[in-house]
């Protein structure tokens, strides 16, 4: 952490420097009103209080810019540093290998980089800022209360373990509370979500008062915890003022009878003195919502720290995109597991290659290692044993960038961004054409619903593309990959939104315009792939038959069997 | 704006509308009205809403009195009146004590009263929510009905609970601190106000000001979490297109101008603390020097000082919390509008009371016109009779009406015009809930719900015992893999049963259905979404299903559907052709070019 402090140390030392003038002001006055009192007023000296009025105000305007100059410095470190450790942060993930962020999971790491960076961000502005001003308040105002009388302090002294006692244990009992409360919110949060998502269930078996039944259980059951929780916190209040109140009756007590039994104590000191008392005691209380802070924020922290501290894993090599031969893909013995799950095989001896400009099909149930074994060619994952070659090298030896420019993959779950249409397709390859846009576009098939569009391309994709249907989300992205006009189009179940003639002139289009590209099919229907120069049957992450369309027919019985699956029996000839 | 909903286009994504933006105060349109309407919740619990009340004047009260007290007792120690001075110091403690107590109850009563309130609301929420039209939610983004029930009731609560009591007692406060200091020494008092005049002259200047940057501080912020969501989530498509590098030069951007906004925002809502407390400290000075002239003038005594140190203080705090005040309970009136607009949509048509004895399972569609929204007609004088027991196959385009026929079936939506008869009744005649009863549905997202598969799989029927439900997992084909769970039937779904394959899912939706026992079953594309081997094992749970039932197939899988008693072809929203299978092969039409197209592939 101290290294990205680092930068800002200038005000990191500034700021608590201007917190002890702001803080230096605020003690001097209850001492400078005492001497208006005791010398002014009951020594009868006007113009001492004149002068000592014009004091005060002149330190009073010292202290407020002290205190407004702190702040400036303390939000200049707190929020850079926030902003270099975000970036730094983003930059780490997005170097991140497919695995590494599996094991993360996007949900957390988008936690990781908005709301835990904030959290240090304001606990680094409390640190700098209340952490000072509460520890100097503390220790000053003892010591200003300590030479108004030593007997003002003893007092003090037997009220602070009383205000500590109480606020150490409203927290110790509330805190436990508060992570019940959050799981009863979850509760509810999730019967409401169920209800809103599955409202065509709920209405269809008619299960509305039993679902109000359930939700009122568990709202009541919130309600309940959270009122034990305010309960024990509505404690806290009264009692430290309780506390307080009995030190200022003590203060006076000590007062009136040092000052009866003609002591060195004057009413102004006593009245200082209550000023101080208060000052002292309501720093615990301040103390107390720090410490929160500073737990969270630890956690936080760590949490932050988990992302920073990983390394990319993966080596990037240096062989360029530029080779001898291009579109070329071939896998030898490969075996692959996911990292996490090194126990369960996903693919097995798998060696299958691929010439330029030849269509391969790669067929077989939901589970199979379709999708991972396409996801090992652009290196989204690297082989656990056996050689993935692209056009003649290693995928490992090349720069991973240069690997990638040669390989368009179209996944089966469309990602579109909050960008126009056009952007979106021309996400991969900037400064394309509006012809080249078009061209890709028509090719995808997307063309004709997009010039439906009020603003054609134009059109903004809203978040996560809900105002498009998956079919749709489908194309476009086909599309972005079109216009990359890659050595290897891989289609990872890519037309599995799109109706049955849209698919067909999909692939229609393709042949025409994507004939010289080297094309790696993944899909479920037989439709789909039986054009393919050669089909891959995957069972269970071994290939067990590869062939043409009719080859398959007659050697593989698990090609049979989705053939069958996919028409009625004995209707295979009939739909030839 | 809640009120206007029903005419936007579908999926209108309204969450920005949702939670408040910081430090942007949201106005409410009738504020009146909405206040209104709190203050039924409040009366609701009438007593604790009294109590309240009474605590809040009782702490004001008392902690107006003690500084007088502890004034009076200065001037003893000075004038060196120790009767008087023993009993002051009593007197003093018992006010403290009082005023602790009396803080205590307020506490204890608004966290009460606060939480009966949101317990109220959410119930009556909820039970609007359930109760909605599918049309509205349709129409509306979940996070928007959900940001409702947890960041606006959650306002609401905060507001009842804190603020409440604080402006009350601020108003108490301010009053009777002007007062008692009027009494005391009304020279030294209007001197003070000076203080008050530049509080509020300030706060206003500064709030003006922090709105401003503080939206668009909140912009950034917004548009922050939005980019770094949609990179991190899309991720994959980021490496594949090799856009990293830009990818960082744009967050960093980004970043870097929030940060800008940010030391903006918070060095001007930061410098607020300082510059009240150089103000608060200025009334200060001004008590000691004008009191110190004062009192050597024999106007005051030292006491009275002492105790104006106290007062000033007192209500300069009061003047701070109202103007903060304001923002957050315009926030929570914002909040409670949007929720009493929910809790205003209308309930679900709910006409009709008859209920068919014996019912048969006919069904007949009678010249129906339906649109979602008006202009853009969905379906167009659709007519079909299915008798008891068949099997009915809807096929076609995406967007061609078939889901929306499955809609009007189960009143999830009203036609436009033409009805709907089941038995020759129309079922907006019919009892509604007693219509669902015998209707039984799997979608093709499945839905499950956080509790034992056991419970989710007698939803429909939980009176069923375990025999029933073991025998409905049987005929449904996922007695085999429960058995497999190691918490068989007991076994827990968490977050929609991701602990499960999506065939299985549906599986278990099947056996929901089963254990329903309906006349009629409507299957809409119940199988879209498993691969085709997975689909033979649910196909063979549908035919166990179908079996003396009217059932309605909706698939756009065509091998699904091939022994369907009649297919019916559906082309934007109009009915093409009808037949069986092989008549439809034969006729070479519609039906026959989307079966070429599903089997010959590229060849058509």
């Amino acid at each position: 952490m101290l290294k990205y402090l680092k930068k800002y140390w200038y005000c990191c030392i500034l700021a608590p420097l201007f917190m002890f003038g702001e803080i230096a002001m605020d003690l001097l006055q209850p001492d400078m009103m005492a001497t208006i009192v005791d010398d002014g007023v009951l020594g009868g000296n006007m113009q001492l209080i004149f002068y000592e009025g014009i004091k005060m105000v002149l330190l009073v305007l010292f202290g407020g810019a002290c205190g407004v100059l702190c702040g400036v410095f303390a939000n200049i470190a707190s929020q850079n540093f926030g902003n270099d450790v975000r970036k730094d942060m983003f930059s780490h993930i997005m170097d991140f290998s497919f695995e590494q962020t599996d094991r993360f999971t996007t949900g957390s790491l988008v936690t990781r980089i908005t709301n835990d960076v904030s959290q240090v961000e304001q606990m680094i502005m409390q640190c700098i800022r209340s952490l000072v001003r509460c520890v100097v308040m503390f220790a000053g105002g003892i010591f200003m209360l300590y030479r108004q009388s030593p007997k003002f302090a003893l007092v003090a002294a037997c009220g602070l373990p009383f205000v500590t006692a109480i606020v150490v244990f409203t927290l110790k009992k509330a805190s436990p509370l508060f992570t019940k409360i959050q799981q009863k919110l979850d509760r509810v949060n999730c019967i409401v979500q169920e209800n809103i998502a599955g409202a065509r269930v709920v209405k269809a078996y008619v299960k509305e008062d039993s679902e109000l039944e359930n939700f009122s259980k568990a709202n009541d059951s919130l309600c309940s915890t959270n009122l034990r929780a305010q309960t024990i916190l509505a404690f806290l209040n009264p009692c430290v003022n309780i506390v307080l109140n009995l030190c200022v009756v003590g203060v006076l007590y000590v007062g009136g009878y040092t000052v009866q039994a003609n002591g060195n104590i004057t009413p102004g000191q006593t009245m200082a003195a209550i000023t101080y008392l208060s000052l002292i005691l309501m720093r615990i209380v301040f103390l107390a919502n720090i410490f929160q802070t500073f737990t969270r924020a630890a956690a936080s922290w760590k949490r932050i720290r988990e992302v920073l501290n990983t390394e990319s894993a993966q080596k990037s090599g240096t062989q360029t995109a530029d080779t001898d031969i291009s579109g070329e893909v071939e896998l030898r013995h490969v075996t692959f597991s996911y990292p996490n799950l090194p126990e369960n095989i996903v693919l097995d001896d798998i060696s299958l290659s691929v010439k330029k400009g030849e269509t391969i099909a790669i067929i077989g149930s939901t589970g199979c290692g379709k999708s991972s074994l396409v996801n090992l060619i652009p290196r989204f994952y690297d082989a656990t044993e056996g050689e993935v070659i692209v056009d003649g090298h290693n995928v490992l030896e090349y720069d991973i960038q240069a690997l990638r420019s040669k390989i368009g993959i179209v996944q089966q779950k469309a990602e579109l961004f909050s960008r126009s249409i056009k952007e979106n397709i021309c996400w991969g390859s900037e400064g394309a054409t509006q012809d080249e846009i078009s061209k890709a576009a028509s090719t995808a098939q997307a063309e004709e619903f997009i010039l439906r569009m009020a603003d054609g391309y134009e059109t903004a994709v809203t978040e996560g593309g809900h105002s498009l249907s998956g079919g749709q989300k489908q194309r476009i992205s086909i599309a972005r990959e079109m216009i990359k006009k890659p050595e290897i189009l891989i289609l990872d179940d890519s037309g599995s939104a799109l109706d049955l003639k849209t698919e067909s002139a999909f692939y229609e289009a393709l042949n025409k315009e994507f004939s010289d590209t080297t094309r790696i099919i993944v899909a479920q229907r037989i439709a789909s792939v039986r054009q393919a120069d050669r089909i891959y049957v995957l069972e269970h992450g071994k290939i067990c038959a590869s062939g043409t369309h009719s080859e398959l027919l007659e050697t593989s019985d698990v090609y049979r069997e989705i053939c069958r699956s996919q028409l009625k029996k004995g209707e295979i000839v009939d739909a030839e | 704006m809640p009120n206007n909903q029903q005419n936007n286009p579908p999926k209108v994504d309204l969450r920005r509308h949702g939670p408040p933006m910081m430090g942007e105060v949201e106005k409410s349109k009738d504020a009146g009205k909405t206040l209104r309407r709190l203050a039924k919740y409040l009366l609701k619990s009438k007593y604790l809403f009294l109590g309240v009340f009474v605590a809040v004047i009782l702490v004001t009260i008392t902690s107006l009195i003690s500084p007088a007290i502890q004034g009076e007792v200065i001037d003893c120690i000075k004038e060196r009146s120790w009767d008087s001075f023993k009993l002051l110091l009593i007197l003093l403690l018992v006010s403290f004590l009082l005023n602790t107590l009396f803080t205590l109850a307020q506490s204890l009563l608004s966290a009460r009263l606060s939480q009966s309130i949101v317990r109220h609301m959410r119930y009556d929420l909820f039970k609007k929510i359930d109760h909605l039209s599918i049309s509205y939610l349709d129409t509306h983004s979940n996070g928007d009905v959900m940001s409702r029930m947890t960041n606006d009731i959650e306002n609401i609560s905060n507001t009842v609970s804190q603020s409440l009591g604080s402006l009350v007692s601020g108003v108490l406060t301010i009053i009777g601190t002007v007062a008692i200091m009027f009494y005391y020494c009304w020279q030294l008092t209007l001197i003070t106000m000076v203080t008050v005049v530049i509080t509020v002259f300030v706060t206003k200047v500064m709030s003006t000001k922090m709105r401003s940057v503080f939206r668009r501080r909140a912009k950034a912020l917004g548009e922050l979490n939005g980019h770094s969501e949609e990179m991190i989530t899309g991720y994959r498509t980021v490496l594949a297109n090799n856009r990293q590098e830009k990818t960082k030069t744009e967050f960093a951007e980004i970043s870097d101008r929030l940060t800008k906004e940010g030391i903006h925002a918070e060095i001007l809502g930061g410098s607020m603390g300082p510059i009240m407390n150089c103000i608060s400290n200025l009334s200060f000075v001004i008590v000691a020097a004008f009191g110190g002239y004062f009192a050597l003038k024999e106007f005051i005594t030292i006491g009275i000082i002492s105790a104006f140190i106290i007062y000033a203080k007192q209500f300069s705090r009061p003047i701070n919390d109202i103007a903060n005040l304001y923002g957050s309970l315009q926030t929570a009136l914002a909040g409670a509008e949007r929720v009493f607009g929910l809790m205003d949509q209308p309930d679900e048509n709910n006409s009709g009371s008859e209920k068919i004895e014996n019912m048969q399972g006919n069904i007949s569609f009678r010249h129906i016109d339906f649109s979602y929204i008006p202009g853009k007609q969905v379906l167009y004088d659709f007519s079909l009779d299915v008798k008891s027991g068949q099997k009915i196959a809807l096929v076609g385009a995406t967007g061609s009406g078939k889901t929306t026929i499955v809609n009007l079936l189960m009143r999830f939506y009203l036609a436009d015009s033409g009805e709907i008869l089941i038995d020759g009744k129309n079922i907006l005649d019919l009892d509604r809930d007693w219509l669902r009863k015998n209707t039984a549905i799997v979608l093709q997202d499945t839905v499950l719900f956080s509790d034992t598969i056991e419970n989710n799989i007698k939803y429909s029927n939980p009176d069923a015992d375990k025999a029933a439900v073991v025998k409905a997992a049987q005929t449904s084909n996922c007695a085999q893999f429960i058995n497999r769970l190691k918490g068989g039937y007991q076994t827990y779904l968490r977050q929609a049963g991701e602990n499960l394959s999506h065939g299985q899912k549906q599986l278990i939706n099947i056996a929901r259905a089963v254990i329903a026992d309906p006349k009629i079953l409507i299957l809409d594309e119940a199988t879209s979404s498993v691969d085709t081997r997975t689909e033979q094992g649910i196909q063979d749970a549908l035919v166990n299903l179908m079996k003396n039932r009217t059932s309605l197939i909706i698939a756009h899988r065509l091998s699904t559907i091939q022994d369907a008693d009649v297919i019916v072809v559906m082309e934007k929203g109009r009915v093409v052709e009808t037949g069986t299978h092989e008549e439809l092969l034969e006729k070479q039409g519609a039906y026959y070019s989307l079966y070429m197209a599903q089997f010959a592939g590229n060849k058509t």
